[in-house]
């Protein structure tokens, strides 16, 4: 199957070339889903999928255009080719459109390929079981368990040809506490893994996810507004990050110019203390993107090192047109370096504050003000863990908070897709009602 | 248009279980500049057939890009063997669903497919407009994007179909320098709905106005003030009334969501909002006029109908598939749709709006001495307990009964049930919005819409 992948990429690369680009690029991927689905806590669901893709970019002229279909028969490759020019042709001239150089072609192989289809199906019937007897206040709205076995190819013109044959199984629980009428806010956790050898609850912070959210029926209001410190819970610190890596670091913020790190790279940004890593290779991360969207062939970087900005994460095309340094991957799987104190050490030294396991907020403007409600949160007052929050909102400033860290914890949650410790930042804004 | 090669198949249906066979085509054209860089220039297909196949209470699904009489066939027998294996391990004892009415409802029209020239150019009028006009703006970004649905359906029992939903927008955004030398940003929809492009989009001046109007809002915005935080009384504008329809209302009366844990669970037939409120998840035609984007069946063969939600603020009822209908005892209104040909049908909102009042905009103004008149939102969350929060991007102070400075970024939060419970006023006219998506495990778009409501949430200030 792979061989033929390969060679699809490759003709449609060079159906590309014959319909009259000067550069070309194609990616192609075969991917074959077992899903499971439950369902107000009952099975409801299993799926099997067969997906194509294909995805063709032309330059003409400096001119890009992209088609992408489900499809990759002889005829569909060559009509898209053409639809391909086609739009290319609309375009304006931009000299810093590109793809990757040729550099030394690999065919990777990762994760476990096959599924066990009847051991995945055992695995959620534990699971099923162990919430049900171990969290019995706990209602799963929904729970999916999936395998994906994924095929798949990227050829440009200067010969690049990388392939990847890859398989991993993902769970995804989305679920919330009651009590007679009384319920908590509801709460989704998840994880990527590579084999079936341990139960799911033993995975990423399910488990806890699941503790926690039982102990968030009964919850408090804070009275009035006060400044104090907010402990972001590990899954939790990927969507803070994310305004981080796109709007400050990322292609967004720079090519428009809204960034305020934009003259920033090489200067102190953060507390000395934070190292973001983007690292697909770290050995925690499952089926972590081997070549990037653009053909390259993806290694770790830190945006932030020790406090200091180190690069941004910008696409080649962000990279020629603003000449900086082009990310090193594309991916979002993000490792934070973990601190040396344990979290409840960090949590013993806070007077008055917050721990936020999930924040519902507006997009974060540009400049990193962000406001939004903490949703399955606790109070920490006197250096204790006190009852959990609700209407309970957080305000502050995404750059300025970076500057402000309390502390790192030892404890990191690897959840197959990012790799995360609890953080704490002094100065945040908490108001209740 | 697709071929069928769905109705010939119906032999192979087996008895005793609901089976759906689906073919799919959903098509988006998309062009984004960037302070006049083409940075985005993409059309995508996604094209395939799915089956599902009901059975003791549990259900099957296959799916493959492929669309041929063999395929067909296929995805149906993997569907059936899916459901063989669910039934034999987690069988709930259950028959097929009631039976209902068949039919057909034939909706489709052939697509007029614009070229993507006609996009990029349309977009480069009004993006040298905007440059000329307003030098001073940190950066501008024009997007026109366009989309398609087009399904035909085959079901064991109920209604067939074959319709398509296109629907096409573009966006201005806009960032300026504030005063205090921080970014403020501004975005609006510019025309559009549905239909495509070229239906939709005929001259790119016609659009000159609406971009000098958002100039004009985001030159005051960089000189508003935020928000004082705290429980105020408010105006929500239209778009934001239909925010709360779909996010912290429409959700919680979704019956999957329901069975979840839901807070609408407890509330059936209870008061949840003033009298003044009257909520309605609307199929195709909403106060005598089309609905932004109409649906006449669902993916599970229910002819569409309106699912009338809160009335006269008692919650009378909940959104339901086939199956959730049978479990509440109440009567499917073809909420069950797919996003893709992959997706199996989820019950999902289609057209969710508050139905205006009796109340002029500028009484309701008038009536408030001191608080706020909130006009967009880029954003909306909500929880399964109706907790809500959307981020406001553009809005006024009131004060002594008249608009005042307008307002920096914020957001508000409250409790659906509770803030609904203290609606006083509601405008005689509606906004209605349809140019985004709705997530659920699946994307979809949907339509949502309401009048201007007087009533208190907390803002959160800066």
């Amino acid at each position: 199957m792979i061989e033929s992948i390969k060679k699809t990429a490759q003709s449609a690369v060079t159906a590309l070339q014959n319909a009259g680009a000067d550069k070309a690029q194609a990616n192609v991927s075969y991917t074959i889903t077992h899903e499971f689905n439950v369902d107000g806590g009952e099975f409801s669901l299993f799926r099997t999928l067969f997906d194509k893709s294909l995805a063709m970019t032309a330059i003409q002229g400096g001119k890009k255009g992209t088609v992408a279909q489900n499809r990759y028969d002889e005829e569909t490759i060559l009509a898209s080719a053409q639809a391909c020019l086609e739009a290319a042709a609309s375009a304006q001239p931009d000299e810093n459109w590109d793809f990757a150089p040729l550099s030394q072609n690999e065919d990777f192989v990762q994760g476990e390929v096959k599924p066990d289809t009847d051991k995945l199906f055992a695995r959620c019937q534990e699971l099923m079981a162990a919430v049900r007897a171990r969290f019995p206040k706990i209602i799963m709205e929904q729970m999916i368990v999936s395998h994906k076995e994924i095929y798949s190819a990227k050829a440009n013109s200067y010969g690049s040809l990388f392939s990847t044959h890859e398989g991993y199984y993902e769970v995804s629980l989305m679920f919330s506490g009651h009590e007679g009428e009384k319920a908590s806010s509801f709460f989704g956790s998840g994880v990527i893994t590579d084999n079936l050898d341990r139960p799911f609850l033993e995975l990423g912070s399910l488990e806890k996810d699941l503790s926690d959210v039982e102990k968030q029926i009964e919850t408090t209001f804070v009275e009035g507004k006060f400044e104090g410190t907010m402990v972001v819970m590990p899954g939790c610190v990927a969507s803070l990050f994310y305004t981080i890596l796109s709007d400050f670091a990322g292609e967004g913020g720079l090519l428009s110019g809204t960034s305020p790190w934009k003259e920033k790279l090489g200067e102190k940004v953060a507390d000395e203390r934070i190292t973001i890593s983007l690292a697909p290779l770290d050995e925690r991360i499952v089926c972590g993107n081997r070549v990037t969207g653009e053909g390259f062939r993806a290694e770790n970087f830190d945006v932030i090192q020790n406090g200091k900005l180190n690069a941004f994460v910008l696409g080649l095309y962000a990279s020629n047109k603003l000449k900086l340094p082009r990310g090193k991957n594309d991916s979002f799987n993000v490792v934070m370096a973990p601190g040396d104190k344990p979290i409840e050490e960090i949590i013993a030294s806070i007077d008055r504050g917050i721990l936020v396991g999930r924040f519902s907020g507006g997009q974060p403007a540009s400049n990193g003000d962000f406001s939004g409600v903490a949703k399955n949160s606790f109070l920490i007052e006197n250096g204790k863990i006190g009852q959990a929050l609700s209407e309970t909102m957080i305000s502050g400033n995404m750059a300025d908070m970076l500057n402000k860290l309390r502390g790192i914890s030892r404890e990191q949650v690897a959840d197959g897709m990012m790799v995360l410790p609890y953080l704490a930042f002094d100065g945040i804004t908490i108001s209740g009602k | 248009m697709i071929q069928d090669l769905l109705t010939d198949k119906k032999y192979l249906f087996a008895t005793g279980a609901n089976t759906e066979l689906r073919a799919q085509r959903n098509l988006t054209r998309r062009a984004v500049l960037l302070n006049g860089d083409l940075i985005g220039n993409v059309r995508t297909e996604q094209f395939g057939v799915s089956a599902r196949v009901y059975e003791n209470g549990v259900y099957g699904f296959s799916s493959t890009a492929e669309y041929t009489d063999e395929t067909v066939k296929d995805v149906l027998k993997a569907a059936s063997e899916n459901a063989a294996f669910l039934a034999g391990h987690a069988g709930k004892g259950k028959g097929p669903h009631k039976a209902m009415a068949n039919g057909r409802s034939l909706t489709a029209f052939d697509l007029n497919d614009v070229e993507q020239r006609t996009y990029i150019e349309f977009i480069q009028t009004l993006d040298n407009y905007i440059a000329q006009k307003y030098p001073d703006l940190v950066s501008r970004t024009v997007v026109a994007t366009a989309d398609s649905m087009e399904k035909l359906l085959c079901v064991s029992n109920g209604t067939d179909g074959h319709s398509i939903i296109p629907r096409s927008y573009i966006y201005v955004m806009m960032t300026i320098m504030g005063a205090d030398g921080k970014p403020v940003e501004l975005y609006k929809v510019i025309g559009g709905g549905f239909g495509t492009f070229d239906r939709n989009f005929s001259k790119p001046e016609a659009y000159f106005e609406e971009i000098d109007k958002l100039y004009d809002r985001i030159r005051q915005k960089a000189e508003g003030v935020y928000p004082e935080a705290g429980s105020k009384t408010v105006i929500m504008g239209g778009i934001l009334s239909g925010m709360l329809a779909h996010e912290a209302v429409g959700h919680t009366v979704e019956a999957d969501l329901v069975i979840g844990g839901s807070v609408a669970g407890s509330c059936l037939n209870k008061r949840v909002g003033s009298e003044l409120v009257t909520l309605v998840d609307f199929a195709h035609t909403a106060l005598g006029k089309p609905t932004p984007l109409p649906v006449y069946v669902d993916d599970e063969g229910t002819a569409a109908t309106d699912a009338l939600l809160i009335k006269d603020g008692i919650l009378v009822g909940y959104m339901n598939s086939r199956e959730t209908a049978e479990r509440f005892n109440m009567a499917p209104t073809g909420n069950a749709r797919a996003y893709l040909f992959s997706d199996e049908p989820l019950i999902r909102m289609r057209n969710t709006a508050v139905l205006p009042g009796a109340s002029k905009l500028e009484d309701m103004i008038a009536s408030i001495d001191d608080g706020y008149y909130l006009t967009d939102t880029n954003n909306g969350q909500a929880d399964t307990t109706g907790e809500f929060m959307y981020g406001v991007t553009f809005g006024y102070e009131i004060k002594k009964g008249k608009l005042g400075r307008a307002l920096l970024d914020t957001t508000i939060s409250g409790v659906a049930f509770d803030m609904l419970k203290t609606v006083d006023m509601v405008s005689d006219e509606m906004i209605w919005a349809s140019s985004g998506m709705c997530g659920k495990k699946q994307p979809m778009p949907v339509g949502m819409g309401g009048p201007a409501l007087r009533c208190r949430v907390t803002i959160g200030g800066r």
